[in-house]
C-alpha cells in the first residue's frame, strides 16, 4: 500500500504515436492454385481485404529490433568466435557475440550448486529450460523453476557477467557450453537470461526472452517499468508483479508447444465462412467509440477479430492476449476489467479490456479492448447487443456446432503418409494445423515435434544462410519445409515415405488448403 | 446494462440523489426491484474471490490460490424483506498494480466489504492503509464492513477477534469473522449490507434507521463456538 508506485506521473492513456497501420493491399484476382513463384497476398488463407495484423513479413521483422545479425554459429556449434568475424561484428554496431570458454561458465554452476536443496537438486538442474529475470541491480524478478530467493547470488552472476563484458564495450550475447546455451537479453532496465539444453537457435531463445520481456511490460508498461528504476534502482519488482507468475509460467509453455508463437501466427477456429461473416459484423455492430478491438475466441482459436479503422494489432500482443485469457480462469463466471499495455502497439500506455465468455461453460470468450478506463459498462453493454444480435441472426447456434469440432484431422487431406502439417499464409499471419495425430499426443511427443519444426524453422531463418526449402530424413519422420514470399510450410510424414512423395504431397495440401480457405482462415477481416 | 431497465418510479428526494432508485428489471433471467454495486476490497490473498464464490454458488474454491485480475464483476439477486435486491459485485484484484483501476470504480460502489486475513498480520496492519483510501475515493454514505476472513484456520490464525472488533470500533464499522471455507457468517456479510442499503432506500419517514449493527450481532456465530479460540 505505502509504495504506490504506480499512476504517479504516468500516463495511462495510449497515445497517438503506436499506430501501427498495415499496408492496404487489394486482392482481386485469386490464383486457382499455388505455384512455387506465388506471390504474397494471394497465398490460401490471404485476407481479402487489409491484414487484420501489424504486418510482419517475417520472423526477422519480428526479432529486428533488438537482434543484431551476428550469429553465425551453426547448430551446436561451441567454438570460439573467430577474429575476422569479430572484426565484421564490430564494424556493424559495435557490439559482438562473446563465447566466453567452458572454464568461465563452470564458474556460475557451483554457485547454484551451494543453495538451499531444492535449486540445487538434480531435478532443477536436469530441467530442459530455464529464464531468469533479474534487474539491473541483480535484483531476482523471476525464475521459471524454484524460488527467486533462493538464486539471488546466482542472479548476482549473471548480472556480473553482463556488466564486466559491458564494461568492455561489449555486450554478452550466449555462452555455450556442455551442451547447454546460456542466452542474455538485456532490456533497460531488465536482464533476461534463458538457459536451456534443447536444441533451439540463440535467436529463437532470445527470441522468447523477449515475448517473457514483452509479457511482463504488459502487466506495468515500460514507462511504468523506467519510472520505478529511476527512483529506486534496488526496487524489488516482484511486489509489483506478485500474482502474474502463472501468466509467465503458462507463456512459456506455449513457447515450447503452441506452433503459433514459433511462426508468430494465429490458428483460427474452422468455421462456415458464412457464419464467420455474420459472427463478423454482429460484433462490428456493437461497437463503442472508445473500443479499439473485439476479438472472439474458441479456446486458443480465433473466431474473428475486428478493429478500429487503421489500426492493426500485432501477433505478439495477440498472443498476449491469448496467454492472459488462457491462463486465468477467473473469467469464466463474471465479466473482467483489466488494464492491460499491448507493447507492440505502445508501450507508454495501458489499453482496457473487458474479459468474459460467452457463457459460462463455453469456450468462447469475448475481448473488448478499449482505450477509456471508465468503459467498463459500455462495453459490457457492447457484449449483449452482440449477443443479441447474434442470437437473433442464428449464428450463435451454428457457432455452437462448429465448436464441437473444433480442429479437423489430417486424414481429411487425403494424403496417407502425411501425419501432420504447419501452414501460414504470410500475408494473414493466419496458420493452419491439424491436430496431433497419435505417435504425436503425449507432451514429451508433441514437444519433440515442435523441437523438430523448430529447427527447421531456424533453418529457413538462418540469418546469415536462409533456406528456401529442407528436407530432412529422421528414424522416426521425415519432414519437409518450405518458405516463399506467400507462405510458409512446414510437412512431417511417415519414416516409410520418399522425397518424391512429399514434394507431390505439398502440391496436394496446397490445393487442399486452397479448397478449404473460407473455412480454415479470416478472409473477410472487418473494421469498426 | 442500464439500458435494458426501466425505472418505475424515482424514489422522492433522498439527500437529492438520483442514485437510490427503484428499479424493475426484466433482464432476460432474473427479475429484482434494486441494485445495489458491493465492492470486495482487501490484500492479495485474503480470500476476496472465495468469499464471493461461497455466497454466489455455495461452493469452496479450494486448491491453488488464483489470483484475480483486474476486477471481476458478477450478479446476484437476494431477498430481503419480501424485495428483490440484486448485489452487483465488483470482485477486485489485491495487487498494487491495479490500484488505480479499483479506485476508478471506487466512487459507483454503495458498499464496501473490507476483507484481511486472520492468519497474515500484514493484511491486518493494511486495513488503515485501505480504510484511508476508500475515504479518499469512495462515496460519503458508502456502507463499509470489515471482515476477518480464513476464520477456521483456528492454528494459524495471527489476529485475534477483539484486535478486529477494536480496529472496526475505531473506524465506526461493524465487523464480523467468516470462512469462506466453511460458510460461516458469508451470507450475513451480503445480507447484512443488502438490508441496510434496502432501508435506506425505501426508508419510510417514522420508520427506525436500520441499525446494521444490532442486527449482525444478533444473527452472527462467533468462530469461537466452531472454531475454538486461540
Amino acid at each position: 500500500m505505502a509504495g504506490d508506485v504506480h499512476n504517479k506521473g504516468v500516463s495511462w492513456e495510449v497515445q497517438q504515436n503506436g499506430t501501427l497501420a498495415p499496408v492496404d493491399r487489394l486482392r482481386e484476382d485469386r490464383s486457382e492454385s499455388p505455384t512455387p513463384g506465388l506471390v504474397e497476398g494471394t497465398e490460401p488463407g490471404a485476407g481479402q481485404k487489409s491484414a487484420m495484423f501489424v504486418h510482419s513479413q517475417s520472423f526477422e521483422d519480428l526479432t529486428a529490433d533488438s537482434e543484431v545479425s551476428t550469429e553465425t554459429h551453426p547448430e551446436g556449434d561451441c567454438a570460439l568466435g573467430e577474429a575476422g568475424e569479430e572484426a565484421l561484428c564490430l564494424a556493424a554496431k559495435e557490439k559482438i557475440q562473446i563465447e566466453l570458454q567452458p572454464e568461465v561458465e563452470e564458474e556460475v554452476r557451483p554457485e547454484s550448486r551451494s543453495k538451499e536443496e531444492d535449486v540445487g537438486s538434480e531435478v532443477w538442474r536436469s530441467r530442459r529450460k530455464h529464464v531468469f529475470v533479474l534487474s539491473e541491480a541483480g535484483k531476482p524478478i523471476y525464475t521459471r523453476y524454484g524460488t527467486e530467493e533462493a538464486l539471488s547470488s546466482t542472479m548476482g552472476v549473471m548480472m556480473a557477467l553482463v556488466s564486466v563484458v559491458e564494461a568492455d564495450k561489449n555486450i554478452i550475447r550466449s555462452i555455450h557450453a556442455d551442451g547447454y546455451k546460456v542466452v542474455f537479453l538485456r532490456k533497460s532496465p531488465l536482464v533476461l537470461v534463458g538457459v536451456s539444453r534443447t536444441c533451439q537457435s540463440d535467436r529463437q531463445l532470445s527470441r522468447e526472452l523477449q515475448y517473457i520481456y514483452y509479457q511482463i511490460v504488459s502487466l506495468l508498461t515500460l514507462t511504468q517499468l523506467n519510472h520505478i528504476f529511476q527512483h529506486k534502482q534496488n526496487y524489488d519488482l516482484r511486489r509489483l508483479l506478485a500474482g502474474s507468475e502463472h501468466l509467465t509460467d503458462n507463456l512459456l509453455r506455449l513457447l515450447d508447444r503452441d506452433p503459433g508463437l514459433l511462426l508468430s501466427a494465429v490458428t483460427c477456429l474452422p468455421l462456415a465462412s458464412s457464419t464467420r461473416d455474420i459472427v463478423s459484423s454482429s460484433l462490428q455492430a456493437a461497437k463503442a467509440k472508445n473500443l479499439v478491438f473485439s476479438i472472439l475466441l474458441a479456446g486458443d482459436r480465433l473466431v474473428t477479430l475486428l478493429r478500429k479503422k487503421d489500426q492493426s494489432l500485432h501477433h505478439m500482443d495477440l498472443h498476449l492476449l491469448f496467454n492472459l485469457v488462457g491462463s486465468s480462469s477467473s473469467f469464466r463466471e463474471g465479466e473482467g476489467w483489466t488494464p492491460i499495455c499491448l507493447p507492440k502497439f505502445n508501450t507508454a500506455g495501458f489499453f482496457h479490456a473487458h474479459i468474459s465468455y460467452l457463457e459460462p461453460a463455453s469456450d468462447l470468450c469475448l475481448i473488448l479492448v478499449s482505450t477509456d478506463r471508465e468503459d467498463f459498462f459500455n462495453l459490457s453493454d457492447c457484449k449483449s447487443r452482440f449477443l443479441e444480435r447474434l442470437n437473433r441472426r442464428n449464428a450463435y447456434q451454428a457457432l455452437k456446432e462448429a465448436l464441437k469440432c473444433p480442429s479437423y484431422s489430417t486424414a481429411q487431406v487425403g494424403i496417407p503418409e502425411l501425419r501432420h502439417f504447419l501452414y501460414k499464409s504470410k500475408s494473414s499471419g493466419l496458420y493452419t494445423s491439424p491436430e496431433l495425430p497419435l505417435p504425436y499426443q503425449s507432451e514429451e511427443e508433441q514437444e519433440r515435434l515442435m523441437g523438430l519444426y523448430q529447427h527447421l524453422h531456424s533453418r529457413l531463418h538462418h540469418s546469415t544462410r536462409p533456406l528456401r526449402s529442407i528436407y530432412q530424413c529422421g528414424e522416426t519422420e521425415n519432414l519437409i519445409a518450405w518458405v516463399t514470399s506467400g507462405f510458409e510450410l512446414y510437412l512431417c510424414f511417415s519414416p516409410l515415405g520418399t522425397k518424391a512423395q512429399a514434394v507431390a504431397a505439398v502440391v496436394k495440401l496446397l490445393k487442399w488448403i486452397r479448397k478449404e480457405e473460407d473455412r480454415l482462415f479470416v478472409l473477410n477481416p472487418l473494421t469498426y | 446494462m442500464s439500458t435494458r431497465k426501466a425505472s418505475l418510479k424515482d424514489k422522492e428526494s433522498k439527500n437529492g440523489t438520483s442514485k437510490y432508485v427503484l428499479e424493475r428489471c426484466a433482464s432476460v433471467n432474473e427479475y429484482f426491484d434494486i441494485a445495489f454495486k458491493v465492492m470486495l476490497l482487501g490484500d492479495s490473498a485474503v480470500g476476496k474471490t472465495c468469499l464471493l464464490v461461497r455466497f454466489k454458488d455455495g461452493a469452496f474454491l479450494g486448491g491453488n490460490f488464483i489470483a484475480t485480475v483486474g476486477i471481476d464483476f458478477r450478479n446476484k439477486v437476494v431477498t430481503v424483506d419480501n424485495v428483490k435486491v440484486k448485489l452487483q459485485i465488483w470482485d477486485t484484484a489485491g495487487q498494487e498494480r491495479f490500484r488505480s483501476v479499483t479506485h476508478a470504480y471506487y466512487r459507483d460502489a454503495q458498499a464496501l466489504l473490507l476483507l484481511y486475513d486472520i492468519t497474515s498480520k500484514s493484511s491486518f496492519d493494511n486495513i488503515r492503509a485501505w480504510l484511508t483510501e476508500i475515504h479518499e475515493y469512495a462515496q460519503k454514505d458508502v456502507v463499509i464492513m470489515l471482515l476477518g476472513n480464513k476464520s477456521d484456520m483456528a492454528a494459524e490464525r495471527v489476529i485475534k477477534r477483539e484486535e478486529g472488533e477494536k480496529l472496526a470500533k475505531e473506524y465506526g464499522v461493524p465487523f464480523m469473522e467468516t470462512s469462506a471455507k466453511t460458510g460461516v457468517n458469508v451470507e450475513l456479510a451480503f445480507l447484512a449490507v443488502a438490508k441496510d442499503l434496502k432501508h435506506r432506500t425505501a426508508q419510510q419517514p417514522n420508520e427506525p434507521k436500520f441499525q446494521i449493527h444490532d442486527y449482525i450481532e444478533s444473527q452472527k456465530q462467533k468462530s469461537s463456538c466452531c472454531g475454538g479460540n486461540m
